[in-house]
């Protein structure tokens, strides 16, 4: 069974089972009054402290910032767990299939890094079910073109609205590398890489509509097995 | 001294970063991404954020884009392109010319005159002119992502609409070129001082 949410807040809402999200807002605004020792924690020993104690790290982040980190961790979901699939299902051929590779790793160490970042504030990783986009190269790159494109969008509309400088600084990084990989995979199906001389951002709730048109957000995992039990007992 | 570098003089931080044309390249492994330690690192707060400031960092970026220009107009001048080469190279300059009046508008009479040039052999080959092409469009996502920090909020939202697209060029010509278009799991930035001395490197002369 699957379930259609009108907007990404509502499927966040819907994934936080144990209250991550709401737990996170109303400490990250119970941090806010505290924002200038924190802000001298992090501005000292700041990357070593993240590195050791994400946790802590996320805490001392201004609350809308850790609401756009998990808008984008859901999104870096999004894309690793299609890559990955991609690649599993050994659909992919040529050049593509060493870009799937490819962006596939980076996707997975976005995430990765998301995860890290914001500890137990993460949002956990949906379901999802690609509508078999992922088992043919043509539909694979189509679905890849579309991802890339809205990721470079939502990641630019939410740039200028974070608050830390440190997330700033690896949301432009993030930024750049998924229009690199939005040209590759433009570049792959045939299509121009770069077709206008400035990319527009998207706004939240233009993301969400896009992403919960896909169908490719389920609510619950599938029942049906994909492949045939190794044991039938 | 150069515009160029008064901008860097001006801007320069002491953290030592990836010196994107210096020599390392584009580091093409994937495994063990010490990715936020670094990424956090960049975050390290500059001067802050001011229309004045906003000012310094365009004129860096209106030498960027004279010599994105001037560097397509030559190769497809004299570099011999054909193909999807020559549609990327079209293209691309394109995007370029439209970046340049863009930022030449928003600097109004605080726009420089535009620089000279000496590409050498970047812009006589076909293989010459990928390599440079990959060189400076990397240094233009760089030197745009270097600069985020530094941009009042407004501006900044302006410049990501030109950094995704320089992004976009240098992957495509990877990908024209066989390679693999994306190698880095994050784009590291680069400093002004960086930026001024990449785009000396690939041909920018003086005013």
């Amino acid at each position: 069974m699957t379930a259609h949410f009108q907007n990404f807040d509502e499927f966040l809402a819907a994934v936080d089972r144990d209250g991550a999200v709401g737990e996170t807002r109303a400490r990250a605004e119970a941090t806010m009054s505290r924002r200038g020792l924190f802000g001298l924690t992090f501005a000292g020993a700041g990357a070593t402290l993240l590195a050791r104690a994400p946790v802590a790290a996320a805490a001392g982040l201004p609350a809308p910032d850790l609401d756009i980190l998990n808008y984008a961790l859901v999104l870096e979901y999004l894309q690793a767990s299609f890559y990955t699939e991609a690649e599993r299902s050994g659909a992919l051929h040529g050049r593509t299939a060493e870009a799937a590779r490819v962006v596939g790793a980076t996707e997975r160490a976005h995430v990765k890094a998301f995860l890290h970042l914001l500890g137990s504030k993460a949002v956990k990783r949906p379901t999802f079910n690609f509508q078999g986009t992922t088992e043919q190269q043509r539909p694979f790159l189509k679905t890849a073109v579309a991802f890339e494109d809205l990721a470079v969008a939502a990641y630019k509309g939410q740039a200028p609205k974070l608050r830390s400088n440190a997330v700033l600084a690896a949301a432009v990084g993030i930024h750049s590398v998924e229009a690199r990989h939005a040209a590759w995979m433009r570049q792959l199906f045939g299509i121009t890489p770069a077709v206008n001389a400035f990319d527009r951002p998207s706004s939240r709730a233009s993301i969400n509509r896009i992403v919960t048109s896909t169908r490719f957000i389920v609510a619950k995992p599938r029942m049906k097995a994909r492949t045939k039990p190794e044991f039938t007992g | 001294m150069r515009p160029a570098d008064s901008v860097a003089t001006s801007l320069e931080d002491s953290s030592s970063r990836r010196a994107l044309l210096a020599g390392a390249g584009v580091a093409g492994t994937l495994a063990a991404i010490p990715i936020l330690r670094r990424l956090f690192r960049l975050g390290e707060a500059n001067a802050s954020p001011s229309q004045a400031q906003d000012i310094r960092i365009l004129q860096l970026v209106l030498q960027l884009e004279y010599t994105q220009v001037a560097f397509y107009e030559q190769a497809l001048r004299d570099a011999n392109l054909e193909g999807e080469l020559r549609d990327f190279a079209d293209i691309a300059l394109g995007h370029e010319r439209q970046h340049l009046a863009a930022i030449r508008k928003a600097l109004g009479a605080k726009a420089g005159p535009k620089p000279t040039f000496d590409f050498g052999p970047r812009t006589k080959s076909p293989e010459a002119f990928v390599k440079a092409a990959i060189d400076l469009e990397d240094t233009a996502v760089a030197a745009y992502n270097g600069q985020a920090t530094n941009l009042t909020k407004a501006t900044l939202a302006a410049a990501a609409e030109i950094v995704s697209v320089e992004a976009r060029h240098a992957a495509w010509v990877r990908a024209v070129a066989g390679q693999v278009a994306a190698p880095d799991p994050v784009d590291e930035p680069i400093t002004a001082a960086q930026a001024a001395r990449g785009l000396r490197l690939i041909g920018l002369k003086a005013q």
